[in-house]
């Protein structure tokens, strides 16, 4: 298990290296001197000089590429253009309310194993295919045009829902601790949700027919053990382990913003700060925020990865 | 699934053999079934993924006349009942009718001729991002998977970092260093999605190569090029065929969502992202029309290809045949 980690841990440091080499490549090749954005429309070209050097435009690209790893690794991610603001503490003011949603989302994505093995253990009965259509359907909706319907059915024709914006306050920073809070979570969390419970339903139910058909458990029913200890002993926990990983792999996804459901429901989280930051072509932001969300991103794919290792032996040494 | 067909006499392939070969104990109809009449057989039996071809061939036939009529000019460059961005005020904002099934926008443009038209781009979009990720990660994926070693260990590592970045952040990342418009969204979604592919593709190489009928052509002195490309690619590809359909439905949504956001497809050309977003006041004011047809195309056509990718991986893999 040491040696696993080690070498994930070896693989997380080459990840991180190439991400901030493609990124650094990214923001070198944008058009335009990032000097005369920052000095404004009437700087003068010694004011845009001065700041290219106070930006190390001068220096060649690896000695940039060197002044960026290494204030990166301080968690500075610069500074916003527009708001004249650290984009470090932009990011801390949105982290909560992306949190808050991402945790709900994969939440009510769970529901979807208990759906997934229903069907699978009635395959081919009317209630299997409704499901697994419904999943299909469900799984290919975009989740922008889910949350315009969410938002125009429950917030403007319906009216009982809160439809845009935050509000209210929160207990450990997702918790939700009032009603003004948690009634604004509700639209963008089941929108985002919906969508998973339909994905994870989908993969459980295939997930848990590989099983139920594979020898072991042809094994256990030839044995003469009831059914019921087939299922839950024998079957559950090889079934929903894989399904599992997928939910936290969507949690470090969704914990890096959900950029269009933030954006629809004007909810103010990674994701909405990287889309007014893209439309104000604040370049720091942007990057800050991709950034924020590759890393968080990767942490719970190693997480995730570990946690696998742990529980089936098999993966360690592959 | 019926009765007659469970308990069918067929050849069915080895599970870990993609030829159709049959074994000794499973009689052999007379002309053992190739790969492609085989897994026909196996996708017809599932209806949603018949559905889901048929809304393919559909959505194909009207974007593949869309395009021949915008590259030729015919009928002022559309094939559509109006002219998609003609404005017309005195008939702005009205309901479904005859003469305008979808009914009109904020302007007055026939939101019908809009949706048919703006298939074009999201054809466009599926095919050329899709290709563009398919020949990059076609070109990789068996030299990572056939040579192994250090070739291997790079192209992998390399496809690590791409599989890293938050798909639809990056994309938005590269779109706005690139600029918005739609070549770049090919462009960007292509240059994402390649690494997957590879992925994909080194994989089954690796699973096959040490077959014996690769053995059997290096003893006949085939060369590296000929054996990846000539022998082993094309056992390869059943699962490239599955990530095609679903790649090309998740480019499509990728294309709207950048359109939706405002950096993708720019007004006044057509898209189904450009026009959600555009008509998205109007539905809060009650007119759904605008709204509701867009929505519409995209969510049947993407449902098209995932419902099926999905069938033609039911009846490809052979872990799922009974």
């Amino acid at each position: 298990m040491y040696g696993y980690i080690a070498r994930r841990l070896v693989q997380l440091v080459f990840v991180l290296i190439g991400v901030s080499i493609i990124t650094f490549l990214i923001m070198f090749l944008i058009p335009g001197n990032p000097a005369y954005l920052l000095a404004g429309k009437n700087a003068t070209p010694q004011r845009v000089a001065e700041i290219s050097v106070e930006l190390g435009l001068n220096k060649p690209i690896y000695v940039q590429y060197g002044r960026f790893v290494d204030r990166l690794v301080h968690g500075n991610f610069g500074e916003s253009y527009q708001f004249e603001r650290p984009v470090r503490q932009m990011l801390q003011s949105a982290i909560p309310n992306t949190a808050q949603l991402a945790v709900a989302a994969v939440l009510i994505e769970l529901l979807g194993i208990p759906l997934g093995i229903y069907s699978a253990l009635r395959q081919y009965t009317i209630w299997d295919s409704t499901l697994t259509t419904t999943a299909l359907i469900i799984w290919g909706i975009p989740v922008f045009v889910l949350a315009v319907f969410m938002q125009y059915v429950f917030g403007v024709y319906l009216g009982i829902l809160p439809f845009y914006g935050t509000g209210g306050s929160t207990f450990l920073w997702v918790i939700p601790a009032d009603w003004n809070n948690l009634s604004h979570l509700i639209l963008p969390a089941v929108t985002l949700g919906i969508i998973e419970v339909a994905y994870i339903s989908y993969m459980q139910r295939a997930s848990m027919l590989e099983v139920i058909r594979s020898d072991y458990v042809r094994t256990a029913r030839a044995k003469g053990l009831p059914e019921r200890s087939v299922i839950l002993k024998h079957s559950l926990k090889n079934a929903v382990i894989p399904v599992l990983t997928i939910a936290g792999i969507d949690l470090g996804a969704l914990m890096g913003g959900a950029i269009l459901t933030e954006t629809v429901f004007s909810r103010y989280g990674v994701g909405l700060m990287v889309y007014n930051a893209i439309n104000a072509r604040d370049l720091p932001v942007v990057v800050g925020g991709v950034l924020f969300a590759t890393f968080v991103y990767v942490i719970a794919n190693l997480v995730v990865d570990l946690a696998y290792a742990y529980i089936d032996p098999r993966i360690r040494y592959e | 699934m019926t009765d007659t067909e469970s308990a069918a006499s067929f050849a069915e392939p080895q599970l870990d053999s993609p030829l159709p070969v049959g074994s000794e104990n499973e009689p052999v109809s007379a002309k053992p079934l190739g790969l492609w009449a085989d897994t026909w057989r196996r996708l017809r039996r599932n209806k949603l993924a018949l559905v889901g071809l048929g809304i393919i061939i559909v959505f194909l036939v009207i974007g593949v006349a869309q395009i021949i009529a915008g590259v030729t000019g015919i009928h002022g460059g559309y094939l559509a009942p109006y002219n998609p961005n003609a404005v017309n005020y005195t008939i702005a904002k009205a309901p479904p009718s005859l003469a305008h099934p979808f009914g009109t926008d904020y302007i007055g443009r026939d939101v019908f001729s809009r949706v048919l038209v703006a298939s074009r781009i999201s054809l466009l979009v599926g095919v050329i991002a899709v290709s563009i990720a398919l020949a990059l990660g076609l070109a990789l994926g068996p030299l990572s998977g056939y040579y192994g070693g250090a070739i291997d260990s790079v192209i992998m590592r390399v496809a690590d970092v791409f599989f890293a970045f938050p798909y639809i952040l990056f994309v938005l990342l590269l779109v706005v260093v690139l600029g918005p418009g739609f070549r770049n969204v090919f462009i960007a979604i292509g240059l994402l999605s390649w690494a997957s592919y590879a992925r994909l593709v080194r994989g089954t190489v690796l699973s096959i190569k040490t077959q014996e009928y690769v053995e059997a052509a290096k003893a006949a002195g085939a060369s590296d090029l000929r054996i990846v490309f000539g022998h082993v690619l094309p056992n390869s590809m059943a699962p490239v065929y599955v990530a095609i359909a679903m790649g090309i439905g998740g480019a499509i949504v990728t294309e709207a969502a950048l359109s939706f956001l405002g950096i993708g497809v720019q007004p006044p050309t057509a898209s189904w992202g450009n026009m959600i977003s555009d008509y998205l006041n109007y539905l809060q004011a009650g007119q759904w029309w605008m709204e509701l047809f867009p929505c519409l195309a995209l969510v049947i056509t993407v449902f098209g290809f995932i419902s099926f990718g999905n069938g033609l991986r039911d009846a490809t893999d052979p872990k799922l045949k009974e």
